[in-house]
């Protein structure tokens, strides 16, 4: 009977017949693209309203899926795909122009080659943002398989569903310790800091990364420079040599920093943290062409010469100066990268953990170097992470913490003694331990010391001067 | 303090650079690039040196695989120099080093580097018996006018590369990178994969097409004949369709060849004056002996016309035009390279 029936339909009945499944087919699509936005849509706004953010900044494209990998904890991974999408969006508008008919094969598979990488990237980071929002759920990480192929079904039911919460974020104190109101008065003898704010711009978002830190540093101090991670000890150092430049005024020799930073940096000795030097020249020819960049031009050769000898015998490095710089030992390698910086007798001279790597007798070593130099009327600044091994060799100590804000404010800035005396403690690691965050293993009283200091300062100057 | 105090001005910071660079180019592994040119050149001229300015597709090929070889070696002299030193690059430039100066210095080092390259290359071209062209168009001496060629292809592709380990921040981005930079100065040289008219505006971007053409303009591409015809219609000579032999068909039609046919095809270049003779000699005694020599030079002439390729026009003018072009190349790239080093104190710590 079947076979009859079968025998008897036309050509044409299953033209017609395709015809009429092509069109079912369709119009399911359709249907399934409607519904999809509508799923996406409505699941988008409760998903944006359970994290307290207003809904219609749902309907905004592509931005909400940036707002997503936000409340995912997962914002950089957010940019990259907003930039995908964007990317493969306008690509697509494009694409059309230049793939036509005629249009050359290598064109196409150009655009096509990009169109793929752009996919990739897409789904590579949706699945970062999905696995954080797991995270933040508390859900099983294989949502994201549903996320990733039933996306708009997901942000159906994490949206509406009362069963999927994100996590309370940690409740963030806005309540920072107030301005201090002080003010580093002009002196020719110091090196006068008044730092009113450092912030930068990322992603359209301002962030402070310090402020308000006003201090005198006599010449021929040796100051420690202490704070926890993220304190602003570089920024700080970035800022006072003009390198990075804030809302400041930076005096030093009657000068400012900021307004002739073009002469004033080669009277500035900056050592980095790391071992910034060609392996694989001699340490002889590392100080002479350091002596050459920095130097004055006036300068005879004669006078240079005898100058590099002279830092070499100072910072001990005669007996390798034929060696390659690969060859020195550790504690030679920081000596040379210090003598680089030497060799152009700066005023003021900061060095960012130079101790790092080094044994307590070599760290040693190399701070009373330090203290020669600033024996010899210099400014000397240092960061260092084990400071307690060499505090004896210190005159003053710059503490800087962040704040409720996450800012970097000051402290403490006086003598090492007045230090200890003003933080109750009797090591510089117990002054860190006082003013780091809770989740830090610290005491979390930072805002508590800016405060104090401010008041402090007031009272041991006499006046709104630091 | 004291504004007027100067110090070390552009120039002397690029003679300090310099000194800086061909020491290490003696105590790092820089010098082992050259060496590396040698094999690479030996290795080419063995596959080339049969029919480089010999046959329009050996010239081709040939001038292909050398501007290939020197882009290689140009880019691998300098895509990592900046970025492996960039902290110390960035530690200098806040202790007064000018990026200008940086740049120079680099550039000057990389041209020294590149023209012992081409010497060495041009020298294991020479020792592999490869065919150098019979005239020059701009210096006199024709091996002197592809060593600056060779040099020019070289020294761009490393300004290059300077450029792109300017831009990067690390090593593994920059060895990333020049894979796609290869395959582009390949794929867009021009000459080798075709390419449609109108991407052909995109080959005149790339080092690869102007070297390709001012090798193959000093090889007098379009004066050579053009083989690989012949040799298909050779292979074919026993070959039947339908009863038929198309080679016998075709050695059938040169039967009455004449002085002026013959003249013809020795001006054009396509016959030599010994294989002339012999068709003269031949033609009434062994008319097949001679026909198979006419019909050769035949083929070759007219497949060589038909192959004549107006970019490759053997002039002064045209070669000339390709050096600047490269040389261009080299001074937008340095350019470059100075401008993106500028920025380098916007590094992140």
């Amino acid at each position: 009977m079947l076979y009859r029936l079968a025998s008897e339909v036309t050509v044409d009945d299953v033209y017609s017949s395709v015809g009429f499944i092509e069109g079912i087919l369709s119009l399911g699509f359709i249907l399934k693209l409607f519904l999809d936005i509508i799923f996406d849509l409505i699941g988008r706004w409760h998903l944006f309203k359970k994290f307290g953010e207003k809904g219609w900044k749902a309907l905004i494209p592509f931005y909400n899926d940036y707002r997503l990998s936000v409340f995912a904890d997962r914002e950089p991974d957010g940019r990259v795909l907003m930039f995908a999408d964007i990317s493969a969006e306008l690509l697509s508008y494009i694409a059309p122009l230049f793939i036509r008919e005629d249009t050359n094969r290598l064109v196409s598979i150009i655009v096509n080659a990009v169109s793929m990488v752009l996919v990739i990237i897409s789904m590579v980071y949706t699945i970062r943002v999905c696995l954080g929002l797991c995270q933040v759920f508390g859900r099983s990480k294989k949502w994201v398989i549903g996320w990733v192929f039933f996306n708009s079904v997901c942000l159906m039911i994490w949206g509406l569903s009362k069963k999927f919460v994100p996590a309370p974020k940690e409740e963030v104190i806005v309540k920072a310790a107030e301005e201090s109101g002080l003010e580093a008065k002009e002196d020719d003898n110091c090196l006068s800091i008044n730092l009113r704010e450092r912030s930068a711009v990322d992603f359209f978002k301002k962030k402070t990364l310090l402020r308000d830190v006003h201090l005198n540093i006599p010449k021929g101090h040796m100051v420690l420079l202490l704070g926890g991670s993220g304190a602003g000890k570089t920024t700080f150092l970035n800022a006072v040599t003009g390198y990075e430049q804030a809302d400041a005024d930076i005096l030093m020799n009657g000068g400012n920093v900021y307004k002739d930073y073009e002469s004033m940096k080669y009277d500035i000795g900056f050592v980095p943290q790391g071992d910034l030097m060609r392996g694989n020249d001699t340490v002889g020819m590392t100080v002479a062409d350091a002596a050459l960049l920095r130097v004055p031009s006036s300068v005879s050769t004669a006078e240079r010469k005898k100058k590099v000898g002279e830092v070499l015998d100072i910072f001990g490095l005669s007996p390798v100066s034929t060696s390659l710089v690969d060859k020195l030992s550790g504690g030679q390698r920081k000596r040379l990268s210090i003598a680089m910086e030497y060799i152009s007798d700066p005023t003021l001279f900061i060095l960012d953990e130079p101790d790092s790597g080094l044994d307590g007798v070599v760290a040693r070593g190399l701070f009373e170097k330090l203290r020669l130099i600033a024996d010899k009327g210099k400014i000397v600044i240092v960061i260092t992470h084990t400071p307690d091994r060499v505090i004896d060799l210190f005159d003053d100590v710059i503490v800087l913490a962040k704040d409720a804000e996450r800012t970097g404010r000051l402290a403490f800035y006086g003598s090492v003694q007045d230090g200890l005396d003003f933080f109750g403690k009797t090591s510089m690691e117990g002054i860190l331990v006082s003013i780091n965050r809770e989740e830090e293993g610290g005491e979390g009283r930072a805002d508590e010391f800016v405060e104090k200091y401010a008041v402090y300062a007031k009272e041991r100057m006499g006046g709104p001067a630091a | 303090m004291n504004e007027n105090i100067k110090h070390q001005g552009r120039i002397a910071q690029t003679g300090i650079y310099l000194g800086k660079l061909f020491r290490l180019f003696v105590f790092q592994s820089d010098w082992k690039v050259l060496p590396m040119s040698a094999v690479i050149a030996a290795l080419v001229s063995l596959v080339v040196a049969q029919n480089l300015n010999k046959t329009m597709e050996g010239t081709l090929m040939g001038a292909f695989a050398i501007s290939c070889i020197c882009i290689w070696n140009g880019c691998f002299n300098s895509i990592q120099s900046v970025c492996r030193e960039r902290s110390i690059v960035k530690r200098e430039h806040r202790a007064g080093l000018h990026m200008t100066a940086y740049v120079a210095a680099n550039m000057i080092y990389q041209a020294v580097v590149c023209l012992a390259q081409s010497v060495i290359t041009i020298q294991m071209m020479k020792l592999s018996k490869v065919a150098f062209p019979g005239i020059s168009y701009v210096t006199g001496n024709p091996a002197l006018d592809m060593l600056i060629t060779i040099f020019l292809i070289h020294y761009s592709a490393d300004i290059l590369s300077l450029f792109v380990s300017s831009v990067v921040r690390s090593t593994t981005t920059a060895m990333t990178v020049m894979p796609f930079i290869l395959i582009f100065q390949l794929i867009f040289s021009g000459g080798f994969f075709s390419l449609s008219e109108k991407v052909m505006p995109v080959t005149n971007a790339t080092v690869s097409k102007w070297g390709l053409t001012a090798l193959c303009s000093e090889g007098n591409y379009n004066d050579l004949p053009m083989v690989s015809l012949w040799n298909s219609l050779f292979a074919m000579k026993d070959t039947e369709i339908e009863g038929v032999k198309p080679y016998e068909i075709m050695i059938e039609r040169t039967k009455d060849i004449s002085d002026e046919d013959i003249d013809d095809l020795v001006e054009g270049g396509m016959l030599s004056q010994e294989d002339a003779a012999e068709i003269r000699k031949y033609r009434e005694e062994d008319p097949d002996y001679a026909g198979e020599l006419f019909l050769r030079a035949k083929v070759m002439q007219k497949t060589a016309e038909s192959n004549y390729k107006p970019q490759y026009v053997s002039t002064r003018e045209n070669i000339i035009k390709c050096w600047t072009m490269m040389a261009m190349f080299a001074l937008i790239f340095g350019i470059l390279s100075v401008v993106a080093l500028e920025f380098i104190d916007k590094d992140k710590r």
